[in-house]
């Protein structure tokens, strides 16, 4: 017989759930005491302090800029074989980090206004396997932590998608 | 997607293989994907990353099936290289990191896989259930159970 509402059961997967969300949004570890949504009492403090750990423990690892280089050419050499559709924005020209910016201004890299990016400030990032803290790699940790990045690609794909089904494909 | 293919694989090159392969083969793929999201996911919402990552799944297990043909550095090899800071404070947390990826590490793979992917890739509950082909309710649970497992672990250990 399945336990659905006991600690390991389905209830309290759905409360400890609910807490990572809240977890992973960065709430509950600026301030722990701060923010709890209610109907998480129930969750055990072994559990919780485990996935505030993971939350903050385990890096991200990026490859390296060589690689995602090399990647890039390959994909753009692809996409030009398969005579894909341009998909949104991708009529523009690509511009480096360094020319968007103020020459110098590193302090702007890291207050980058994706309130996303902020969170967690000092998580280990790795970079093409040399270990690096966020402060002493900036472009690599806001490339690494430009998560909403995700929904403007959904779009684009999502926009070349449907020119490629259009009546003249 | 290059992280998730490092903890899979614990190997920078296999990893990079990995990477390249699900990208060469989603844009070679491109006209299979199938948007399943709807309205009422609200704006922005796509099912993009959860096919990007099934691909991935796919590449990675067919990376692993070759690298047993070769040798392969353990993951926590990286976790050791010297920081051009070197202190304290650093070399604690990367002995943190390599304490909690090693009780992750010892998971099954289901749930080591879920507990990446929830955690460092950061997905929801939902695109894991869309990836491994599970039920929400089912990730929840594996979820669940796999922390308290770790809990046990590092409780155990320390």
């Amino acid at each position: 017989m399945i336990d659905r509402r006991g600690d390991d059961g389905e209830i309290g997967a759905l409360v400890t759930d609910r807490y990572l969300d809240s977890l992973l949004a960065g709430a509950a570890l600026d301030d722990p005491g701060a923010f709890e949504p209610p109907g998480l009492d129930g969750i055990g403090a072994a559990v919780r302090a485990v996935s505030r750990r993971l939350a903050t423990d385990l890096p991200r690892f990026h490859p390296s800029f060589r690689f995602e280089e090399r990647l890039a050419l390959r994909l753009a050499e692809l996409a030009a074989s398969l005579r894909l559709p341009l998909a949104a924005g991708g009529e523009g020209q690509p511009i480096s980090l360094a020319a968007a910016r103020p020459p110098g201004d590193a302090a702007n890299l890291a207050a980058e206004p994706d309130a996303a990016d902020d969170w967690p400030p000092n998580r280990p990032l790795l970079i093409g396997g040399a270990v690096a803290a966020s402060a002493i790699s900036l472009a690599g940790a806001w490339l690494a932590w430009r998560r909403r990045a995700a929904s403007p690609m959904a779009r684009a794909v999502r926009a070349a998608h449907a020119r490629g089904a259009g009546p003249e494909a | 997607m290059y992280s998730y293919a490092y903890y899979e694989l614990g190997n920078h090159h296999a990893a990079e293989d990995a990477t390249e392969a699900t990208f060469v083969a989603a844009l070679s793929n491109l006209d299979g994907f199938e948007e399943r999201a709807r309205p009422a996911d609200g704006e922005g919402a796509s099912t993009f990353r959860v096919w990007l990552f099934q691909i991935a799944r796919n590449e990675v297990a067919a990376e692993r099936r070759r690298a047993r043909r070769r040798p392969t550095a353990p993951l926590e090899a990286a976790l050791t290289i010297a920081d051009p800071l070197d202190v304290q404070a650093e070399a604690e947390r990367h002995d943190d990191a390599r304490v909690a990826w090693q009780a992750v590490g010892r998971l099954p793979e289901d749930r080591r896989q879920a507990i990446v992917m929830r955690f460092v890739d950061e997905l929801s509950t939902a695109e894991i259930a869309g990836v491994l082909g599970r039920s929400e309710g089912a990730v929840r649970v594996l979820i669940h159970r796999a922390l308290r497992a770790i809990a046990r672990d590092l409780t155990r250990r320390a």
